[in-house]
């Protein structure tokens, strides 16, 4: 209680005054200073509606998925919300948000100006109703080293260009020594990071896969194309492209790593960018690095499509100055205010491709060409434990690949994938 | 005697009344703190009860207590269903958790009871070095986690530079936290932190061993071995069946420095690193199937229950000084 209200902030009037309005906002930790971000976020619209107050308080991932639930449960909470693209349809089922109006729809012209795959995000699988607006986006894409690459010969329009080329180009660069430093080809995590699943996601789509069957009834992850994925993956770390030690480690760890110019190639997301530019001005990766889409699969390179939307709370007493706010933070000016202070990509197409993004620096604007192939998961109300078998059993692929014993092959992972695919559509069962 | 006294009767029919005298006032000195723990934990328990009887899950949760009832269900289906999400991987769980409690739980009490004997003289310097000891347990359990997550690490780690390059104990850098000794990766921790206290613990209780008993013993020609055997250990045995119990019982609630060492993706350690209460939280809270976690928490509460009467009746005789 403490935290939160030490979290709190109340902007608007100062005093409140007959017939003021105060709305209750609840956001993620989306910039490093969000205590000061948000309030100059919503500063113009607040001078627009000087009855209203807003008082904000931002949550933190760890303990905001208890505190959203909690609040959904006993419908009491918050006038309008942040929540995680894979968050919204478990609330919306849950009867936590409140569905948006044929006119509210209208003006935002049913969704048009956002990404159709994070406005998806707003929807419940198989259910009409949209809850919300998609607000920023968190956009895959990999991150690699210019100089390694030009020092190994690899040319990075062919590495990308498919899976085995990508596999060449990594062996190349495996062990480059720059500036005295040796160079590992590849980071990701093992089991201990929340990214597992969003980093295997892009691989298994690209090779005819997916995370679940059409109907989003069952788990598809023994498919065969998911299983090549899964395989590809995995050997690269079995092959030592992927430095075991990499997977007793967790993302944030491995970014500042491949910042430090430890890696040749990471997969990550748009704060990556900002971790970059903090770096010190004489660092190696700063003036050497690009961006890249996934390697093309068999079936495209499609890449994973999150970030957050925004909701009106279904208990709500301000349901009309709450949607004016949400419709105002969803708009271009604004998403792209956020986007520059936060390092995350804007929702809204037209503001993903506004020269005050993209000219930032060349990567932005890959970035942003990069979404277009953004994917995102179905937004089904059983997501977040899905998720968590996914994760607690696909990050045991670390177990299988770090080396110890002679555990890996094709037997032992296909094991593994059944005993995540049992779990998984028992998750699925009870949902459907 | 007190003024408040009441007089009950304990005798019924025809039989002449006996009549005995209760003290009340006991009971009205003790009556706040019992209602406050009904309050803090009946209440909840009743009400956990009822949790673990009810359809209690992501699609009811708004109804809560209102949920569907059904029985028992839940308790089959964790305990004896293989298919069901929260029994997944129960027995790996209950097979680290008894063996993680009882290893930290034995080296713990040994540490702490040989480092006790080493500090019960007289040296230079005592109190400090009583105090320097004592610093493992200050640093919280989260931290311990926390900190033991990064010296665990393979090549940056502290733990293996000292053991294969500074000690060259080892011809090559282990993995902890991945594979079967992750197992050790969180005994280790637990043990640093636990055998502080016990430490101090059995030292309080090594000073109030008679010292005549000793020098009588010594007079006897008792050497340092049958001094321990005969004076020390039967002195010290009711602080050790308590405190032996007590850690028992802590490490089988362990949950902390597994979360901070593994909690940053699904919270599962793997095979060899899961323990109880991190698989009740991850399978019940992260799968939000409340009911189920509800009946597992009885569960273990009964068996935890079963095992503390059986202790204390096993060992009443040792936990009294006059044993």
């Amino acid at each position: 209680m403490a935290r939160r209200c030490a979290a709190g902030v109340v902007l608007g009037l100062a005093a409140a005054s007959a017939g003021a309005v105060e709305l209750t906002m609840w956001v993620m930790p989306v910039t490093t200073n969000a205590q000061h971000d948000i309030p100059d976020l919503l500063a113009p619209w607040l001078a627009q509606h000087p009855d209203v107050h807003v008082r904000v308080t931002v949550l933190d991932w760890e303990s905001g998925w208890n505190k959203i639930t909690a609040a959904a449960a006993s419908r009491r909470g918050p006038d309008l919300l942040e929540l995680g693209t894979t968050w919204m349809p478990a609330i919306a089922a849950m009867g936590g948000l409140e569905p948006l109006t044929p006119a509210q729809l209208a003006q935002v012209d049913n969704g048009a100006p956002y990404y159709p795959e994070l406005w998806k995000t707003t929807q419940v699988f198989g259910r009409n109703g949209v809850y919300g607006l998609p607000w920023y986006a968190d956009v895959r894409a990999a991150f690699y080293r210019t100089d390694v690459f030009r020092q190994a010969g690899v040319d990075p329009a062919q590495a990308f260009s498919s899976w085995d080329a990508f596999h060449a180009a990594l062996r190349k660069i495996n062990g480059q020594s720059v500036a005295g430093k040796r160079v590992a080809a590849l980071a990701y995590a093992g089991k201990n990071d929340w990214n597992v699943v969003h980093n295997l996601a892009p691989w298994i789509w690209n090779a005819g896969g997916d995370m679940l069957s059409a109907d989003a009834r069952r788990s598809a992850l023994s498919t065969p194309q998911a299983l090549r994925a899964i395989d590809f993956y995995s050997s690269l770390a079995v092959e030592g492209l992927v430095p075991s030690n990499a997977l007793e480690k967790d993302s944030d760890i491995l970014e500042g790593a491949w910042v430090g110019g430890d890696y040749g190639v990471i997969f990550s997301g748009p704060w990556l960018m900002r971790r970059i530019f903090e770096s010190p001005p004489g660092s190696v990766v700063r003036s050497n690095f690009d961006v890249a889409p996934y390697p093309a699969g068999p079936h495209g390179h499609a890449t994973f499509f999150g970030g957050s939307n925004l909701a009106i709370f279904k208990g709500s007493r301000h349901k009309a100055e709450a949607w004016e706010l949400v419709k105002y933070l969803g708009g271009k000016a604004p998403q792209v205010q956020l986007a520059l202070v936060s390092s995350m990509m804007p929702a809204r197409i037209d503001a993903a491709n506004d020269p005050a993004w993209t000219s930032r620096h060349p990567a932005y604007a890959k970035l942003t060409a990069i979404a277009a192939d953004g994917r995102a998961y179905p937004p089904i109300p059983a997501w977040g434990p899905l998720e968590t078998v996914y994760t607690k059993h696909l990050g045991q692929l670390a177990e299988l690949t770090a080396g110890i014993g002679d555990k890996y092959g094709a037997p032992a992972m296909k094991a593994l994938i059944a005993d995540t695919v049992t779990e998984a559509d028992k998750v699925l069962e009870e949902a459907n | 005697m007190s003024d408040l006294g009441l007089t009950i009767s304990t005798a019924s029919g025809e039989r002449p009344r006996r009549r005995r005298k209760v003290d009340a006032f006991p009971y009205l000195l003790l009556a706040p703190a019992a209602l406050m723990m009904i309050i803090v934990n009946l209440v909840p328990i009743v009400q956990g009860f009822r949790m673990s009887l009810l359809k209690l899950n992501q699609y009811t949760l708004s109804q809560f207590m209102d949920a569907p009832f059904i029985g028992l269900r839940n308790y089959r289906g964790v305990l004896f269903d293989p298919t069901n999400p929260v029994h997944s991987g129960m027995l790996g769980a209950l097979r680290n958790t008894a063996l993680y409690s009882l290893l930290v739980t034995v080296c713990a009490v040994a540490i702490g009871l040989g480092v006790a004997l080493l500090l019960n003289r007289d040296f230079p310097g005592k109190a400090l070095a009583r105090t320097l000891l004592m610093l493992p347990w200050v640093v919280p359990t989260y931290v311990v986690g926390t900190l033991w997550g990064f010296m665990w690490q393979r090549d940056e780690g502290i733990i293996n530079h000292v053991l294969v390059d500074v000690l060259h104990l080892m011809d090559h850098k282990p993995f902890w936290l991945i594979g079967s000794n992750t197992f050790f990766a969180i005994v280790i921790p637990t043990v640093w932190r636990a055998w502080p206290v016990l430490m101090l613990i059995f030292l309080a209780a090594l000073q109030a061993v008679p010292e005549e008993l000793y020098e009588a013993a010594r007079l006897d020609g008792a050497n340092a071995w049958q001094r321990f055997r005969n004076i020390t250990l039967p002195s010290l045995m009711p602080v050790i069946v308590i405190q032996v119990m007590f850690q028992i019982i802590d490490n089988i609630y362990s949950y902390n420095i597994v979360a901070m060492m593994f909690g940053k993706g699904a919270g599962y350690p793997g095979e060899w690193g899961d323990l109880l209460m991190p698989l009740l939280t991850r399978q019940s809270f992260s799968y939000w199937r409340f009911g189920e976690g509800a009946a597992v928490s009885f569960v273990m509460m009964a068996v935890m229950l079963v095992f503390v009467a059986l202790w204390m009746r096993t060992f009443r005789r040792s936990m009294t000084s006059e044993a």
